[in-house]
C-alpha cells in the first residue's frame, strides 16, 4: 500500500511538473476542440484561402486532404497553380515574406503540438487582436505583444457580439484542421489502441489465473 | 524427432545443462514482491528499443538539414512509422522509470550490500551508459530542445581545467553543435546499446551467481528457494502485461506528453529557448548542477551525486540483516531521500529564480547530507538493534510468515505431500 502511494506521488510530481510548465503559456482561452470532419474542413479552406498566404505546411500534400473527408472537387477548387499531389506550400515567394516579416513565417504542420496547449494556443492567437488606439491604425495581440502577423480574421474590426462569435468559429476551425494536421494519424492511432489495451487486459487477466495457478502447487 | 535434434545439439552445446541450469533448476527466494520484475521489465523495453531503433534508422537521415524532416516522414509516411516512433520516444521515458524504481528497489530492500557489490556497480554503470545513450539519441530529432539541451550540457565539459575548452570541441567536432556533432551522435547512439547489452550479460552473469536477494534481506535456506521456471517466468510474465498496458496506454493514447512541445520545432542556433529543460529522467541531476554556484564545482556534483552510489556497500556500516524493512533510521533515510530526489526534479524544471535557488541548494545539501551521515546512522542502528533485538515489524514478520508456515503444514497434510511436510516442520523447530 504504502509503495503503491509512493509510486501515486511520483506520478503527480510529474503531472504537476507538466502542469506547471503548461500554466507558463499565459492567459489562454481554454476552448475544447472540435474534432469533426466539417469543423477540419472548414479550417482546411480557411488555411489554405488565408493563412497559405504567408504559411506553409510542408509535411502535408493537398491530396492528404481526403484523409478529413473532402472530395477531390473540394480540393482541386482549392488549387491555384498547384498539382493535387504537390506539398501545401505558400505561393508567396519566400523573399516577399521575409522581407515583410523580417523572417520566413513559420510552417504550421506541427504548430498545434509546438506550443505548450498548442489548439487552445492558436485560437487564443488568432482572437486575441485589439486596436492601440481608438485611431484604430496599428493592432497588437495580448498573447503575443507585437506580433507581425496581421490580424488575418480582422478580429479587432469586429463590430457587434454576432462578428466576434463568427471569427471565434473560424479560428476554433482553424485549430481543429491544425491539431489534425500536426499529427494525422492520431484517428487510427486511437482505434488500434483500443483493441490492443482491451487484448492486453485479456491476456494479463489470463496470465494472472496462470500464475495464481502455477504457484497454487507451492502452498 | 524433436528429441533426436536436442540430443545432438546438447553433444556440441551446453543447452539443456543452460535451460537447467538459469531456468528451470535456478533458485530464486519464494518471497519476492512485485519489485523484482523491475530488472526483467529494463530487459524488455531495452529489446523494444533496439528493435523499434534499427526500423527508425533505417528511415532516420542524420544531417542537419534533413534530420527534423526525416522524424515527420517517419510520422507520416513510413507505414505504421508513427508507431515506431513513439514506441522509441516512449520506450525511452519508459527504460528510466523501470530503471529508477529498479534501483530504488536495490536501495530500499538493501540489495547493494555483500555479496552483491559488483552487481551494484555493473547496475550502475548500465545507468551511466544508458543515460549517455538517452542524452545522444535525444539530440537526433534535431528539435530546439534536442539542440539546446546538447549545447547545454557538451559546454559543461568546458570547465575541466586547462583543457576544457579543446574537450569540447573534440565532443562536437565543431565550434557548436552542428552536422558533425549530429552524425557522431547517431553513429554512438547506435553503438552504445550493444555496450549495454554486454553490461547487461556481466550484470545477469553476476546474478546469477550470487542469485537475488529478497525483501527480508536475509539469505533464505535452499527449501524457500524455488525454480525461476515456471514460478518467476509466469510471475514476471504478468507484471509484463500489467506493464504493456500503461505503457502502450501511453504510446497509443498521450505518446505527445513524453515530448516537449519545444522539439516539434527545428532547431534554431539563432533562437535560444526562453528556458532550457533537458528531459523529466535529468531533471534530478540537472537542479544538483544548478544549485552549485561555482560551475566546475556543479559539474563535479552533478557527477557525484550518481557516483557516490558506487560507495553505498562501505558507507552502509551497518551489519542488520535485512534491507529498509528491519532497519527503522536507514528507511526514514530511503524515504526523506526520495522525497528528497523528487523536490530535485521539481526544482530542475523551473526557471532558475527566486525560491528555487534556495529549495535547490537545501535539496541539494540533503541529497549529499544523506550520504556523509549514512556510516554513523548504520552504526548507530546497528548498536541500537543489538542492544533491543530486531525491531517490531521484523518480529511481526516472522510470526506470520510461522503462521503461513503452519497453514502450508495443514494443506501439505491433507495432500499427503510428506516430504514437503518434513521440511516445513524442520522449519519450525528451527525458527522457534
Amino acid at each position: 500500500m504504502r509503495r503503491l502511494l509512493v509510486l501515486l506521488s511520483a506520478v503527480a510530481m510529474f503531472a504537476t511538473a507538466q502542469g506547471v510548465m503548461a500554466s507558463a503559456a499565459g492567459a489562454l482561452k481554454m476552448v475544447d476542440i472540435d474534432s469533426s470532419e466539417q469543423a477540419r474542413q472548414r479550417g482546411a479552406e480557411i488555411v489554405v484561402g488565408t493563412c497559405m498566404m504567408c504559411h506553409s505546411l510542408k509535411y502535408i500534400k493537398f491530396a492528404d486532404l481526403k484523409e478529413i473527408g473532402m472530395k477531390e472537387e473540394q480540393i482541386t477548387a482549392l488549387l491555384e497553380d498547384q498539382d493535387i499531389d504537390d506539398r501545401m506550400l505558400s505561393l508567396t515567394p519566400i523573399e516577399i515574406r521575409k522581407e515583410s516579416y523580417g523572417k520566413v513565417p513559420p510552417d504550421l504542420s506541427l504548430m498545434a503540438v509546438a506550443r505548450q496547449k498548442g489548439p487552445q494556443h492558436i485560437y487564443t492567437l488568432l482572437t486575441d487582436y485589439y486596436y492601440k488606439s481608438a485611431e484604430q491604425e496599428e493592432t497588437d495581440n495580448h498573447l503575443f505583444p507585437g506580433i507581425k502577423m496581421p490580424d488575418v480574421l480582422a478580429y479587432a474590426d469586429a463590430e457587434s457580439d454576432d462578428e466576434r462569435a463568427e471569427i471565434e468559429a473560424q479560428a476554433h476551425d482553424v485549430a481543429s484542421f491544425l491539431v489534425w494536421a500536426s499529427d494525422p494519424s492520431a484517428e487510427s492511432r486511437r482505434t488500434i489502441g483500443k483493441y490492443v489495451i482491451l487484448y492486453l487486459i485479456i491476456l494479463t487477466t489470463l496470465l494472472y489465473l496462470l500464475k495464481r495457478r502455477v504457484w497454487s502447487k507451492l502452498h | 524427432m524433436i528429441k533426436k535434434v536436442f540430443a545432438w545439439v546438447d553433444e556440441r552445446f551446453p543447452l539443456d545443462e543452460m535451460i537447467k541450469h538459469e531456468l528451470t533448476e535456478y533458485p530464486v527466494p519464494r518471497n519476492l514482491n512485485y519489485m523484482w520484475s523491475f530488472g526483467f521489465l529494463a530487459m524488455f523495453i531495452l529489446i523494444v528499443q533496439l528493435v523499434s531503433g534499427i526500423f527508425l534508422a533505417m528511415h532516420y537521415k542524420a544531417d542537419v538539414g534533413m534530420a527534423f524532416d526525416s522524424i515527420q516522414h517517419i510520422m507520416r509516411e513510413v507505414n505504421y512509422g508513427w508507431l515506431i516512433r513513439y514506441l522509441h520516444s516512449t520506450g525511452a521515458s519508459a527504460f528510466f522509470a523501470l530503471i529508477f524504481i529498479h534501483i530504488g528497489r536495490t536501495l530500499y530492500y538493501g540489495s547493494y550490500r555483500r555479496p552483491r557489490e559488483l552487481l551494484w556497480w555493473t547496475g550502475l554503470l548500465l545507468l551511466l551508459l544508458l543515460m549517455a545513450t538517452a542524452f545522444m539519441g535525444y539530440l537526433l530529432p534535431w528539435g530546439q530542445m534536442s539542440f539546446w539541451g546538447a549545447q547545454v550540457i557538451t559546454a559543461l565539459f568546458g570547465v575541466t581545467p586547462f583543457i576544457g575548452e579543446s574537450v569540447v570541441i573534440w565532443l562536437r567536432g565543431d565550434f557548436v553543435v552542428g552536422d558533425a556533432t549530429l552524425t557522431r551522435f547517431f553513429a554512438l547512439h547506435y553503438l552504445f546499446p550493444f555496450i549495454i547489452c554486454v553490461a547487461v550479460a556481466i550484470h545477469l552473469v553476476a546474478l546469477h551467481w550470487v542469485k537475488s536477494s529478497n525483501p527480508s534481506g536475509i539469505t533464505l535456506h535452499a527449501k524457500d528457494n524455488i525454480p525461476f521456471h515456471p514460478y518467476f517466468t509466469v510471475k514476471d510474465l504478468f507484471g509484463l502485461g500489467v506493464f504493456l498496458i500503461i505503457f502502450f496506454g501511453f504510446v497509443f493514447f498521450a505518446p505527445e506528453f513524453w515530448i516537449m512541445p519545444e522539439n516539434n520545432v527545428p532547431a534554431d542556433p539563432m533562437v535560444t529557448p526562453p528556458h532550457i529543460v533537458p528531459e523529466w529522467y535529468f531533471l534530478p541531476f540537472y537542479a544538483i548542477l544548478r544549485s552549485i554556484p561555482d560551475p566546475l564545482g556543479g559539474v563535479v556534483a552533478m557527477a557525484m551525486s550518481i557516483l557516490i552510489f558506487l560507495a553505498m556497500p562501505w558507507l552502509d556500516r551497518s551489519n542488520v540483516p535485512g534491507g529498509a524493512k528491519f532497519r527503522p533510521g536507514y528507511r526514514i533515510m530511503v524515504y526523506v531521500w526520495f522525497v528528497d530526489l523528487m523536490v530535485l526534479g521539481y526544482v530542475g524544471a523551473q526557471a532558475p529564480e527566486g525560491i528555487f535557488v534556495l529549495l535547490g541548494r537545501i535539496a541539494t545539501f540533503v541529497y549529499f547530507g544523506l550520504f556523509l551521515l549514512l556510516p554513523f546512522i548504520s552504526k548507530r542502528e546497528e548498536r541500537r538493534s543489538r542492544v533491543q533485538g530486531l525491531p517490531r515489524e521484523a518480529e511481526r514478520l516472522i510470526r506470520e510468515e510461522q503462521e503461513e508456515l503452519l497453514r502450508s503444514e495443514h494443506y501439505l497434510r491433507r495432500e499427503n505431500d510428506e516430504k514437503e511436510l518434513k521440511n516445513i516442520r524442520k522449519r519450525l523447530e528451527d525458527e522457534s
